[in-house]
């Protein structure tokens, strides 16, 4: 079975959330990774989520959605539903994940009763607004990529290793290059740098690192578009995993009937 | 028969040149009389005032009783038009008439019918010897037959004033006497007004008075 | 040089006026020359800078002509390898309702992916643009508008903006404005941005889009990514550059072209006799100087260059003034070519550049001097030979060249023989037509100055008995300077016939259109989407139809779809009707093909064009032409040929059953309502209204309202035609007067002498204006029996080179009518000044002038 692993992905700290300290004492980079993809294994998972966009003018909008997660990664289905404010209600995201490809993205708008595709082309333009990009929302296998150990080194206070990740094959990825700072003690990510063409393009730091049904993973994540100086704030409340839920409601049929 | 009184003529032009000064002048009914005096001595304009073709600056111009300052431009074209018949030094017919039309053209003028003005024609151009040339064009007669079509013409309607513009100044001496015989003849028989004006001092004389001019002053004024 | 500046500038000086009126001839030849091609440039520039922002960084568009696109067409784009990025667009021309804006362009993109194509903001962040991009999307009423748009307004984000759609009038809320640049200066502002599936909705699309622009990836070349996409895509499909959608423009501006270029070089032949005559009478004028000069020692050469030299300054002068005037006009020009290449895009074109092309410049400026240059040149080479002796004998006219005469009535005689036989023997042969024309022209020319002289000494007489002085006086001083007359004359003769010329096609395709109007577009009522029968914005479903035979007093409905598509490389316009209904509705005998073609038409078996189509392509009943479909080339017969003005780039008619088979599309543009006997069209239109209004967006037009239309519009077309027969009609007054001022200079001494023995200023004054009039209607004879000819010449170069229409042969005689009197009254006019300075002036002065 094809190991994945979701970097640089919302999902991420919310798949890899349940994973246990455990002495690594002289863990390849490639080890360590695999290993934090493993702790976050879920069946389902569910949560809603607040949006804050901050822009750089320091303006706030906020959102709220319903996210729903269904399968193993990498064979995952997820649905984002939008709730809030009123004009945006019930707008909806399908992402349809697949082993061997990219995935498949629709959107669908209630007002014109209608869905979307998100073409492949676009998964790198930023995702309605927020400072995630459409292709921030996928599942990346982790053998997309080659890591190295880079340091270790302290954030916010916990102990983590710097590894870098680059896409093994340039065009995947509308990034060239990422770090990612994981804790030592929970395997949890604590902070991730994208950079494209050199230059640090987004900036992905996670805090509120708590256990909720023995996966660790943060509740806070805050996403910064260093070129437009604007950030997201996405708070997870009523995380929960492994609830019951039907393979049908991950459908574009479904979100029709919806 | 004409009258100026203190009669001045200013030219205007870059700086102000006094064709006419302060000229006084009588000419009785009858009279046959030329203006002498070297180029630049105001004859020409005299001419032209007497012809009503110009206005004075100052002064007034009296034809046959009747005063020209204050009349209106048509008025005057009327004066000329039924008491002065002219003749030029250059003859000033009309190229594109014939010799017939060119003399009866004062009459149309006129309104004259145009069987009787071509009647009338024919008899003024019998009278200067010229009734075989009636259709011919002005280019094709000599300068002493032009100058004749112009003295028909200028008779045309029997004006009581004929003016001459050095009538001979473009003729050779033989011509030139020719025309002026005929001009005395006319006089004679149609008891006109006449007034020559001339540099020649031989057409002069044959005039029973003789005005000179100088620098626009009436110099000399001998009868003989 | 030093000649230039002690002789020819004291002259000009002391002829102001005059020297104003003889370059006027070619300030306004150059100025309508570099005007009309200026207007022209700026529009199709604006057209294509338009666009080139719509477009922005895609490099192809993929159509289906105007059918749309399939939504799976997208997603096989997208998975092209030669594909970068590929997005639908929706554009639709649409109403606004808010006061003093006419129509916008909606331009809708699919705003998560189009970013990649066009730069919808060039400075800062999104949020600009967007107030939201969900809410964007969320909200099917959203738009995007100008920074343009919305300051003219007075609109910010959560405005309402009303526009009419499907659905009747619908209030958008401003959601984003787009900052000045690039793609906000389309159309002047007037362009809003939407969703492409809220567009699908509101404009009737179903699930289908207007087209899809793309950008190739890295490393596949424009043309070899062009051919691999459309080989991909299969027949039926167009593959082409954004500036290829120019090419409609091109088409629609093509006959206008065609005029305004007659014009120019009518404009400019008009100005060169003015310059002619001028000059000619300047030498006759300075003859005494040009023999002064001579006798102190100027050569012939000499003299023909000073003159030369003259001549050429005269038109650098009057083609540096014409370029400027130019200019001017041509901001007037644009706005009214862009009025009327509204109709292409559905949105006046606001041209605020002028593209002076530098080109364009040089070209009017050397035409001008060129023109002058040429006009100057047989006067100048009069000059040069004046005799000096004769020349300074006073009272002495020197007459030129007699035998010239006769040279040229014998040239004339040949080339009118050689222009007859042409006419006569070389019907198929364009080469030969053209130089039919040509010949016919110069024989005109040449024969001109004879013709013209006959007929002053045939006014002479006439002229007379009106008046025995002043006409024998106006006619003989015509007649005794022939060549000023002439030259006037050709100048009033070359104006008028184009003015015959232009107000005979003008009246042809008025009467074309009109019978077709009446014979062939005959239904009672016409139900539209929108105001006007030729924009295909909007769209009905074809359920629609059966809705409409139930109203009462309806007896049938024909259902018609037009439909741009691309006939080997041009636009031609697609007309699905059904073919039987229709061919037992038309009463006018086609032109070519057999009486039931409408049926055969109606089985399938073919279609029927439009003649002037199948003229200019050399098409025939019984011959066939491929079509391509969307499911695939199809040839087709021709069945026969129909005069049809729904579009001027041709028409194809085919039944509407293989329209709907061929390219997958059964909505409908147009209704074609009849109503049954005795019902009255009135009633049914207020039935069709009361029942269908709110639910659908539907305008009922009756038969006369869109007759009146299509009138509107063929007057919008002509009305350039008629700003053209206006100032030939100009250049013809200023040739009278110029003529006229300088015969008044010419014959001072002789209007003094007229004056002198007894003529009243009345008569003065009597005797030009009847020079004037004999001028005008020698002119007016002329200029109607020459029009006569050069209409033919116009209307066949017309049918075989530019519409392809076959107009009948009509000679405009209400356009004569209305000639006589205006031209003799110009004449008048133009005699008014001429007369007034002929007996103002000094008569001492007169009388001794030479």
């Amino acid at each position: 079975m094809t190991r994945r692993i979701r970097v640089l992905s919302v999902m991420l700290p919310l798949a890899l959330g349940l994973v246990q300290p455990r002495a690594a004492a002289a863990q390849s980079a490639r080890e360590v990774m695999e290993e934090s993809q493993k702790r976050g294994q879920a069946a389902s998972q569910h949560y809603e989520g607040l949006l804050q966009v901050v822009d750089a003018r320091g303006k706030i909008s906020d959102k709220r959605w319903i996210f729903d997660r269904l399968g193993s990664h990498g064979r995952s289905r997820a649905v984002l539903t939008f709730m809030e404010p009123p004009e945006v209600r019930g707008v909806a995201l399908l992402v349809v994940n697949h082993p061997d490809r990219a995935s498949d993205q629709w959107m669908w708008t209630p007002a014109i009763q209608r869905e979307r595709r998100i073409a492949l082309q676009d998964r790198s333009t930023r995702f309605f607004g927020t400072d995630f990009s459409f292709e921030d929302l996928e599942e990346r296998d982790t053998e997309q990529y080659d890591f190295r150990a880079i340091a270790d080194e302290a954030i916010d206070g916990a102990a983590c290793w710097k590894i870098e990740a680059k896409p093994r094959t340039g065009k995947s990825s509308q990034y060239t290059l990422s770090y990612v700072w994981v804790r030592k003690d929970n395997y949890a990510f604590q902070l991730v740098e994208n950079y494209a063409r050199g230059a640090l393009a987004r900036r992905l730091r996670y805090s509120r690192i708590e256990n909720v049904q023995g996966i660790w993973a943060g509740r806070v994540l805050e996403m910064t578009d260093v070129r437009r100086n604007s950030r997201t704030v996405l708070t997870l409340d009523k995380l929960q995993y492994n609830l019951p839920m039907k393979e049908e409601r991950f459908t574009l049929q479904a979100l029709r009937r919806q | 028969m004409i009258t100026l009184s203190g009669v001045t003529k200013a030219f205007n032009g870059r700086r102000t040149v006094i064709a006419l000064d302060r000229v006084d002048l009588s000419i009785g009914r009858g009279e046959m009389v030329s203006v002498v005096g070297a180029s630049g001595s105001g004859k020409s304009t005299l001419l032209n005032l007497i012809g009503a073709l110009d206005r004075p600056t100052s002064g007034w111009v009296e034809i046959d009783g009747r005063r020209l300052d204050g009349l209106r431009d048509d008025e005057l074209t009327r004066v000329r038009r039924d008491t002065i018949g002219f003749i030029f030094q250059f003859f000033n017919l009309l190229p594109t008439l014939s010799c017939l039309e060119n003399v009866a053209l004062p009459l149309h003028l006129r309104g004259w019918a145009r069987k009787k003005a071509a009647d009338r024609a024919r008899e003024l151009l019998g009278l200067v010897r010229l009734g075989a040339r009636a259709d011919h064009l002005p280019d094709e007669l000599s300068g002493g037959e032009r100058q004749r079509v112009a003295i028909a013409r200028a008779l045309a309607i029997y004006p009581p004033i004929l003016l001459a513009d050095e009538p001979t100044g473009n003729l050779d001496s033989s011509t030139g006497d020719e025309i002026l015989a005929l001009v005395g003849d006319l006089h004679q028989r149609l008891q006109a007004t006449v007034v020559i004006v001339t540099h020649d001092r031989h057409v002069a004389e044959i005039c029973p008075r003789t005005i000179t001019l100088r620098d626009g002053r009436i110099v000399g004024d001998e009868r003989r | 040089m030093m000649l230039l500046r002690l002789i020819t500038w004291p002259y000009v000086r002391r002829h102001r006026l005059r020297t104003l009126l003889t370059t006027a001839g070619i300030v306004l030849g150059v100025a309508v020359f570099v005007g009309m091609r200026t207007a022209n440039e700026s529009v199709l520039l604006a057209f294509r800078q338009t666009i080139d922002r719509i477009a922005g960084k895609a490099e192809l568009q993929v159509a289906a002509g105007e059918g749309g696109l399939p939504e799976d067409v997208l997603e096989r784009v997208q998975a092209m390898p030669e594909v970068r990025a590929a997005v639908p667009v929706i554009e639709a021309a649409v109403g606004t309702n808010l006061a003093s804006e006419g129509n916008v362009l909606v331009l809708a993109v699919d705003m998560t992916g189009d970013r990649s194509l066009r730069d919808y903001d060039l400075e800062s962040g999104d949020e600009a643009v967007i107030d939201d991009p969900l809410v964007f999307l969320a909200q099917p009423d959203s738009l995007i508008v100008t920074r343009e748009f919305a300051a003219r307004n007075g609109l910010a984000i959560g405005s309402t903006v009303p526009m009419r759609t499907m659905e009747g009038e619908k209030r958008f809320t401003v959601r984003g404005i787009m900052k000045s640049g690039g793609l906000t200066q389309a159309f002047g502002g007037n362009l809003a941005v939407m969703d492409v599936y809220a567009a699908q909705m509101v404009f009737g699309r179903g699930r289908t889009f207007d087209r899809v622009d793309l950008a190739l990836s890295e490393g596949v070349g424009l043309e070899r990514g062009r051919l691999a996409i459309g080989a991909r895509l299969g027949p039926g499909y167009q593959v082409e550059p954004p500036a290829s959608r120019g090419r409609q423009i091109d088409s629609v501006l093509r006959v206008y072209s065609f005029t305004a270029d007659m014009n120019s070089a009518f404009a400019l032949f008009i100005g060169m006799f003015i310059i002619y005559n001028a000059f000619s009478i300047a030498v006759t004028e300075r003859r005494r100087e040009i023999g002064i000069l001579r006798a102190l020692g100027a050569s012939r050469a000499r003299i023909r260059a000073l003159f030369l030299a003259e001549s050429g300054i005269a038109g650098l002068a009057g083609s540096l003034a014409g370029l400027a005037l130019g200019v001017l006009l041509s901001k007037g020009l644009a706005l009214y070519i862009s009025g009327l290449i509204a109709g292409v895009y559905g949105i006046a074109e606001r041209t605020t550049e002028i593209a002076t092309e530098p080109w364009l410049m040089a070209a009017g400026l050397l035409m001008g001097v060129a023109t002058s240059l040429a006009a100057g040149w047989i006067p100048a080479r009069n000059a040069a030979r004046v005799d000096p002796i004769q020349a300074l004998q006073k009272g002495r006219y020197q007459t030129l060249s007699a035998g010239e005469n006769r040279v040229r009535r014998a040239a004339a005689l040949a080339l009118g023989g050689a222009s007859l036989a042409l006419l006569l023997f070389a019907k198929g042969w364009t080469v030969l037509f053209y130089a039919g024309y040509i010949c016919a022209a110069l024989a005109l020319l040449l024969v001109s100055p004879t013709v013209s002289l006959w007929l002053t000494k045939a006014l002479r007489p006439p002229l007379r008995r009106l008046r025995p002085v002043e006409g024998a006086l106006a006619a003989d001083s015509l007649i005794q300077a022939p060549r000023r007359t002439s030259a006037t004359v050709t100048a009033l003769m070359l104006s008028l016939s184009l003015v015959i010329a232009m107000g005979g096609v003008a009246r042809a395709v008025y009467d074309s259109i009109m019978g077709w109007t009446r014979t062939t577009l005959n239904p009672d009522l016409f139900v539209t989407a929108t105001q006007n029968l030729t924009e295909r914005t909007f769209r009905f479903p074809e359920s629609l139809g059966d809705q409409l035979e139930e109203v009462e007093g309806v007896e049938e409905i024909q259902r018609v779809r037009t439909h741009r598509i691309v006939y080997e490389g041009s636009p031609i316009m697609l007309v699905a009707v059904e073919a039987k209904s229709m061919g037992d509705r038309v009463r006018r005998p086609p032109v070519e093909g057999p009486g039931d073609m409408y049926e055969r038409a109606a089985r399938g078996e073919g279609v029927i064009l439009s003649d002037n189509f199948a003229r200019l392509r050399g098409l025939h009943a019984g011959g066939s032409i491929e079509l391509d479909t969307p499911s695939g080339p199809r040839r087709v017969a021709v069945l026969g040929l129909v005069v049809d003005w729904t579009d001027q780039t041709g028409v194809v008619l085919i039944d509407r059953a293989s329209y709907v088979r061929w390219w997958r599309d059964d909505t409908v543009n147009v209704f074609r309502v009849y109503v049954k006997n005795g019902a009255r069209p009135q009633e049914v239109r207020q039935r069709i209204v009361e029942r269908f209004a709110g639910a659908h967006r539907l305008f009922v037009l009756t038969n006369r309202e869109v007759a009146a239309w299509i009138a509107g519009l063929t007057d919008q077309w002509m009305s350039l035609a008629y700003a053209q027969i206006a100032i030939a009609v100009f250049v013809a007054i200023l040739g009278i007067v110029n003529t006229l001022t300088v015969s008044i200079i010419d014959r001072r001494r002789e209007l003094g002498v007229l004056q002198a023995v007894g003529g009243t200023r009345g008569q003065v004054r009597r005797t030009v204006w009847m020079e004037a009039l004999a001028i005008g209607t020698v002119g007016l004879a002329l200029g109607l029996g020459v029009g006569a000819v050069t209409l033919n010449y116009v209307l066949e170069m017309s049918q075989r080179d530019v519409t392809g229409l076959a107009l009948p042969y009509t000679f405009p005689w209400g356009t004569a009518a209305l000639l006589v009197p205006l031209i003799l009254a110009s004449a008048f006019v133009a005699a008014l000044w001429p007369a007034e300075s002929a007996v103002r002036g000094s008569l001492v002065e007169a009388l001794e002038y030479e």
